[in-house]
């Protein structure tokens, strides 16, 4: 009895014991680690597909950041509950508007990690052995990367366009033209090796990456100034072209969901779309309804915008076809060229639908003809109704040089998430 | 090398099976045992030393049991809790019968105390360098709450057991000695019978809210499933004591609990039934002033901006501008009648709970058993929550020969629970009376019934209450098997197997709210994170941990002065957690699971599971039975190790000197010092960067992680040192316990902020320092102590000052949702979780400065680069302040400066009563609850702009102001209060008949402007602290119980 006994005992002993004989570590079946995703080309096709994802989703993303920034300073909009307090500030402006701010520091910070995502393939892109698959993961490397350094550069005075610790910032202008370079030198590479259809059966639906790259390349070359350049890459746009981040009920329209749905963030503030009264769209202009559910604001005082925001699966534009006229017409008018600009401007004014079914349907211009001023207040008034509620008006009321009275503020100050973390911080702007 | 060590192990262990003598003989000995005023003594245990031989005496004190040993000399040790162990040396030769009676002398000091230092370990206290709290099942007794964590708050020094919510099935948190890490939990290990259990707070009930809370942590935890009753004592170990047996994961201390066991004799039943009720103990202010500014719709009329489309839609709307921060909002001037309610009136309720226990024990010489069964149900102060647990539980011992002994424990429970958003979110009962404007009927119903819409934007109170079913159910087992050998004399080999399992289900449903459409449709709609077409969510959590451990302790009297003890031991701990959820929205009508979902559909699984394995060797050395010097050391390896860092290290030594112990005064001294590990700040896969996959849009998609990994991952390491002393004074009637310590705790492992631009947010590293030091002092005593009177009163006074001393990369934010995103946040040089935030600017003398509208403002300066505390003040110019830059700095402090309590018993005849105040003090909460109240216009404050005793503005002027919404969260309270009545026996063979009533938070002395300022919306969280956000508040309980024994 007492044999059987120890020798059982024994026994037990070991089993328990050589429970611990076990695997030395556990991967997670979850995620995908470092080395399995940036090593295998599954891994960096589904890598580049999170760019828009990361670009376009949440409230923390920049679709949601650059309009709620590019709005609120701009007038466009008005905050609807004063306890979405980084939005009110933003509205009021001034020094509310500190290094704190969640919406300035979401749009900081997921512009740098796209910014530091697009890299990630680049840095890996040797992995790659299909060509025709490469230049598609380098062309949406190349979009993104673009799209994050050019829409920090529209809303701070220096960019940290290099992802590294302690990263240099560079000015803004020097930004665009790097965003620039890396488009063209990526156009001419896909020009070479034309992206395979495999590729974009891999990706989601909605970047038409040749137009979008002209888009682009037009988009940064007007605010650095280059009209040749802006005009030319415009004038590649194909008019009937679609680019668009696209949403379902899951991954949703970030501005339909966090404010247009519920009424209780953000709406568009009046019909002048943040416009003054003597630039206020006229009455005939259609584009009041494109942007507006209704011209009668509800009894307790708000509109309520439409737009590109109706759904949660409204797909927004990536650029507009209005905003390559615009930029045609607004290089053309700089450079003096002002029956150029004229042309462009009218294609805009006289529209009566388009790839996105917007249209203003109003008369040609008819204000001074010779007047390059006229011209160009008549393309800001534009590109504000135009391109409303797309971030871009902060820079328009910047770059047309209107009274800063008619904007909360002019640059943004840099996050305290950066400044504490990087030595290289400059000093905020003081507006 | 580990592999290694278990072979060379087993070896030894095999060997000592084979070799033992067994020239054994059969004797059997009996006895009495009586206290000193002749009293028979009952339970009190009696153990033939160097064996495994022993029992315990029954009811009239009488003692038997045989023993199958060689003949020689023995010691006969008997040992009673509370007395002074005594000794009798006995020959064991030819005669066979042996009778021994002695007298136990009561012992204040309980030196002689055998107290569990972690598995199968037992000291006494006269050996121990550190001091060990023990909770005994009486004073866990009658404490009117039938959560183990409640019951023994204010009665372990060193320890704050917080309540952070009054649900039935609320978490309640233990820090032992403050917060021990950053990124971790701060919870103690629990180990109940020598199984690792787990304490986790794992959501499974609360999913529509978790998008939205940040820290929180706001679920119950797992050690609601066990049952009070079943506890036989509870030791709290700090972290250096526990180190050797519990190595990397000692740091936050460890709970050992031991549950009832059976004895020899006659089989005893006790029978207890009890029946309670809770109430809401205060309601907090909530204005009733038939008034409003604006116009009726005006939605946040205190601090709304009303624009010239709202004057012209509501004619008679007057405004006036009111500058803040340099910008204006023109609020609404003009007063309109409205009717305001109490929404209290319809959240609370008053529950009404019972506790039912009936145990069966008892047991021969070589076989005893413990087996109880319970049943709880207990109604929560919100209406529609409740939390209902039933539990089976058996304990066996047996003699399997005489060198060896079995125990096993079986035990079951299921634990389920109603339960209503917690805190964090507008629509949890509490805040969306909070964040509603009460000028809403809230019962007003249309003709089928269904509820109507309050404030725009707002969901009904009611809709939680009648539309929110958040429901979990756990099944749990925790079963353990033990072998204790005696293979030689002195030498002794324990084997403990455990396995705590439980599976964890939870349902959830929003269904949707019939005035959704409505809302909508009015040109305002209800936020999609108010789930206003529906939701429904199931979750289901499968936990396992085991662990293994094998003791080996020998015993040699190498002198008549010198002894010595060695222990070695191996243990292996595995802990694997399962979790699978899935989840939707837009609800069919009345499907209340997810297959009735049909919009942002969404399935998560994740899968977490690590080991640790190490071995120990301890050493104590004890002279004259007056001084003892202990040395320990573990090693620990774990998968959840950096491959570099596989070989952790915890070294301990400690001593004990008693200085004097007689009849009339004992006088201790101690002293530790040793390392021990956490573990919780790290994740299991850690050592990876993450990339995590998002549906989206039919295609694969990867986001590399924000958070980069951590090479080096390895434990936290907490160095203790500790002195103290146990004293005995008035012939050891007053006893006192001294206790100071100092705690430096490095590899503190921070998540911490990265530039952005690096292409990462965040990265964990074990680069992160603080300090934990303190005293504890436990002051107790019998003053009278007769017959048929008797007063004892106990008073503990703990206080600990925590300090992060290191925290390289700066300032962590801690994510909640009511505060700036820096609003509370651990910063260098501060303790954890300080709040930070805008303070008033004051005048010299401390007034207010106001604005020349006369409102108050925030404070202006100079912010000192790179920290988030420090500033100047900038001249003021015109007498106002002056600058670009709104100053932040620390408004509140959640660590409070000191806790205590103060208990009695006064006994006369058979009647008892009994208290035990409860004290934290110098404590900050942030209370956010308040500016809420003020905004959507139901607070004090805009009720006295409302009738003109407060100027139009100033809601909209403390807005931005943090530290008008830090209060002092400081109280005492009366947590426990009870008389019990000892009834004569009316039935034959009843031994003990008990009647009480109790009273639990009957009372509490604050001045906090809330419900209460025992609270956290961050939950079970540590990093989340001392927050106020729509939680439920602590109730008000009555009991009345009943127990006997027959």
């Amino acid at each position: 009895m007492k044999n059987i006994f120890v020798k059982s005992f024994v026994l037990a002993s070991v089993a328990m014991m050589s429970l611990s004989s076990c695997q030395k570590e556990y991967l997670n079946p979850s995620t995908g680690s470092e080395t399995q995703v940036l090593t295998d080309v599954d891994g960096l096709v589904a890598l580049a597909n999170g760019l828009p994802l990361r670009y376009s989703v949440g409230r923390q993303s920049p679709a949601y950041t650059i309009v709620a920034t590019g709005g609120l300073t701009t007038r466009e909009l008005a905050v609807l509950n004063a306890g979405n307090l980084d939005e009110d500030q933003l509205l009021r402006g001034g020094l509310g508007v500190d290094g704190n701010n969640a919406v300035v520091r979401n749009l900081w910070s997921q512009l740098n990690l796209i910014k530091g995502n697009s890299d990630l393939i680049f840095n890996n892109l040797d992995k790659v052995n299909d060509p025709g698959l490469k230049s598609g993961l380098r062309a949406y490397a190349t979009i993104y990367r673009a799209l994050a350094i050019g829409t920090m550069a529209q809303f701070w005075q220096q960019v940290t366009v290099e992802t590294a610790p302690n990263a240099n910032f560079v000015p803004r202008d020097e930004t665009f033209r790097q965003a620039i370079t890396l488009l063209e030198s990526t156009q001419t590479a896909i020009a070479a090796t034309p992206i395979s259809a495999s590729f974009n059966a891999r990706m989601v639906a909605g970047l038409d990456i040749p137009n979008t790259i002209n888009a682009l390349i037009a988009r940064y070359a007007l605010f650095v100034g280059d009209y040749p350049k802006a005009i030319a890459a415009a004038n590649k746009v194909t008019a009937s072209s679609r680019s668009s981040w696209n949403f379902d009920d899951v991954t949703r329209n970030p501005i339909w969901d966090v404010a247009l749905a519920n009424v209780n963030v953000f709406q568009p503030l009046s019909l002048n779309m943040g416009l003054p009264n003597d630039l206020a769209p006229v009455a005939a202009d259609k584009r009041i309804d494109f942007y507006f559910l209704s011209r009668t604001p509800s009894t307790t005082g708000v509109f309520r915008g439409r737009g590109f925001f109706t759904a949660n699966n409204s797909p927004m534009p990536i650029y507009l076809p209005g905003e390559m006229s615009l930029i045609i017409a607004e290089a053309n008018a700089r450079a003096n060229n002002l029956d150029a600009a004229l042309t462009a401007l009218n294609s805009v004014l006289t529209k009566k639908t388009d790839s996105w079914l917007m249209g203003a349907d109003l008369p040609a211009f008819s204000g001074d003809r010779t007047s390059a001023m006229a011209i160009l207040t008549e393309i800001y008034r534009n590109r504000r109704i135009e391109l409303f509620m797309s971030g871009m008006a902060l820079e328009d009321s910047r770059r047309f040089g209107r009274p800063a009275t008619e904007r909360s503020r002019t640059w943004m100050p840099y996050p305290a998430i950066e400044r504490s973390n990087n030595t290289n911080t400059p000093a905020d702007p003081a507006n | 090398m580990k592999k290694k060590f278990t072979t060379s192990m087993l070896g030894i262990f095999s060997l000592l099976m084979m070799s033992f003598a067994s020239l054994a003989q059969n004797y059997n000995i009996k006895g009495k045992i009586a206290d000193s005023n002749g009293q028979p003594m009952i339970g009190a245990t009696v153990v033939l030393k160097g064996t495994a031989f022993g029992t315990a005496t029954n009811a009239a004190g009488d003692y038997s049991f045989n023993a199958s040993v060689k003949a020689g000399t023995y010691d006969l040790e008997f040992r009673s809790v509370g007395f002074a162990n005594v000794s009798k040396k006995i020959t064991l030769g030819s005669a066979n019968d042996l009778n021994v009676n002695v007298a136990m002398i009561e012992d204040g000091m309980s030196l002689d105390e055998v107290v569990v230092t972690g598995s199968t370990l037992k000291s006494t206290r006269r050996e121990l360098g550190n001091s060990i709290s023990t909770v005994s099942a009486q004073s866990i007794r009658n404490s009117g709450t039938n959560n183990l964590a409640g019951a023994i708050q204010g009665k372990i020094a060193g320890a704050q057991v917080t309540q952070n919510s009054g649900d039935p099935s609320g978490g309640i948190t233990i820090r032992l000695r403050g917060i021990k890490s950053l990124a971790g939990s701060s919870d103690p290990l629990y180990v109940i019978d020598g199984v690792i259990i787990s304490n986790a707070s794992d959501n499974v009930s609360q999913l529509a809210p978790s998008s939205s809370v940040g820290s929180a942590v706001v679920t119950q935890n797992r050690l609601a499933d066990i049952n009070p009753n079943d506890i036989e004592t509870l030791n709290v170990l700090n972290g250096a004591a526990a180190a050797a047996v519990y190595g990397s994961r000692a740091s936050n201390g460890v709970v050992l609990i031991t549950t009832k066991r059976g004895k020899s004799g006659t089989p005893k039943v006790t029978f207890s039934t009890s029946f309670n009720a809770n109430e809401l103990r205060k309601k907090v202010f909530a204005s009733t002033y038939g008034k409003q500014f604006g116009f009726a719709e005006l939605r946040l009329y205190p601090i709304a901006n009303v624009s010239a489309a709202q004057i012209a839609a509501n004619p008679g709307t007057t405004t006036a501008g009111i500058l803040r921060d340099g910008a204006t909002t023109n609020l609404a001037t003009n007063l309109v009648d409205v009717t305001r309610y109490d929404y209290q009136d319809q959240i609370y309720q008053t529950g009404y709970g019972n506790d039912n226990n009936l145990s069966v024990s008892g047991g021969s010489e070589k076989t005893q058993y413990f087996a109880s069964i319970s049943y709880l149900k207990n109604q929560g102060i919100v209406k529609g929550t409740d939390f209902q647990r039933y539990g089976l539980r058996m304990r066996l011992d047996q003699r399997l020969n005489n060198w060896a002994k079995m125990s096993v424990g079986l035990n079951y429970s299921n634990s389920s629970s109603n339960e209503k958003p917690n805190g964090n979110v507008f629509y949890s009962p509490v805040n969306s009376f909070t964040i509603t404007n009460n000028i809403w009927d809230l019962n007003n119903r249309d003709a089928s019934g269904k509820l109507q819409r309050v404030e725009r934007a707002r969901i009904n109170p009611l809709s939680v209450i009648e539309d929110m079913v958040f429901t979990q159910d756990v099944s749990r087992t925790i079963n353990d098997i033990q072998f204790n050998l005696t293979p030689l004399a002195g030498l002794s080999v324990d084997l403990v197997a455990g396995i705590d399992s439980y599976s964890q289900t939870g349902n959830n449903t929003i269904n949707r709210y019939p005035y959704a459409l409505e809302a909508a449709t009015a040109g305002v709609a209800l936020g999609a994170n108010l789930f206003p077409d529906g939701f429904a969510a199931q979750a289901s959590n499968k936990v396992t941990l085991y662990n293994t451990d094998l003791n080996i302790t020998y015993q040699k009297q190498l002198n008549d002065k010198l002894k010595l003890t060695a222990v070695g031991g191996f243990n292996y701990q595995f802990q694997n957690k399962e979790f699978i959820t899935s989840g939707g929205e837009n609800l069919s009508p009345f499907v209340t699971t997810t297959r009735g979902v049909s919009r942002s559909i969404t399935t998560d699984y994740s899968l977490d599971r690590f080991w640790v394995a190490g071995q120990f060797v301890q050493a104590t050395v004890g002279y004259d039975n007056k001084l003892f010097l202990t040395a320990a050391l573990r090693r620990d390896a774990s998968s959840i190790f950096a491959e570099s860092e596989v070989n952790q290290l915890y070294p301990k030594i400690s001593a004990s000197y008693v200085i004097k112990e007689d009849e009339n005064l004992t006088a201790r001294v101690r002293g530790s010092l040793g390392d021990a590990g956490g573990v919780t700040a790290i994740g299991t896969y850690d050592r990876f960067w993450q990339f995590g996959p998002s549906p989206y849009l039919g295609r694969p998609a990867f986001n590399a992680g924000t958070r980069f990994a951590n090479e080096r991952v390895r434990p936290e390491r907490m160095r203790e040192i500790e002195f103290g002393g146990d004293f005995g004074f008035l012939k050891n009637r007053v006893q006192l316990g001294i206790s100071v310590y100092q705690q430096n705790i490095t590899d503190l492992v921070l998540n911490r902020n990265l530039a952005p631009s690096v292409g990462g947010l965040s990265k964990t590293d074990n680069v992160g320092e603080m300090q934990n030091k303190g005293i504890e002092i436990t002051l107790g005593g019998s003053i009278i102590k007769q017959k048929d009177f008797e007063i004892d009163a106990n008073i503990i006074f703990s206080s600990n000052r925590n300090k992060i001393t290191k925290l390289p990369g700066g300032t962590v934010n801690i994510v909640n949702s009511f505060t700036a995103a820096d609003g509370i946040a651990f910063v260098e040089g501060q303790p954890a979780s300080i709040f930070i935030g805008r303070i008033y600017a004051r005048n010299p003398d401390g007034t207010l400065l106001l604005t020349p509208q006369g409102l108050p403002q925030s404070e202006r300066g100079t912010q000192t680069a790179g920290d988030p505390v420090n500033y100047t003040i900038n001249p003021r110019v015109d007498g106002q302040p002056s600058g670009s830059t709104f100053i932040r700095t620390v408004v509140g402090n959640p660590n409070p400066d000191w806790t205590g309590s103060f208990s009695s018993n006064i006994r006369y005849k058979d009647l008892t009563f009994r208290f035990l105040l409860d004290a934290v003090q110098g404590v900050s909460v942030f209370n956010a609850d308040k500016r809420t109240r003020e905004n959507v216009g139901i607070g004090s404050l805009i009720e006295a702009e409302l009738r003109g005793t407060a100027p139009r503005g100033s809601v909209l002027a403390i807005g931005p102001i943090e530290e008008f919404r830090v209060d002092d969260g400081s109280f005492v309270k009366l947590r426990e209060i009870a008389l019990s009545y000892r009834l004569p026996s009316i039935i034959k063979g009843m031994s003990n008949f008990n009647i009480s009533l109790s009273g639990r938070n009957l009372i509490s002395w604050d001045k906090y402007n809330g419900y209460d300022p025992e609270t956290n919306a961050g939950g079970n969280s540590d990093r989340l602290r001392g927050t106020d956000f729509g939680n439920v508040p602590i109730p008000r309980t009555y009991q009345m119980s009943l127990t006997a024994s027959f």
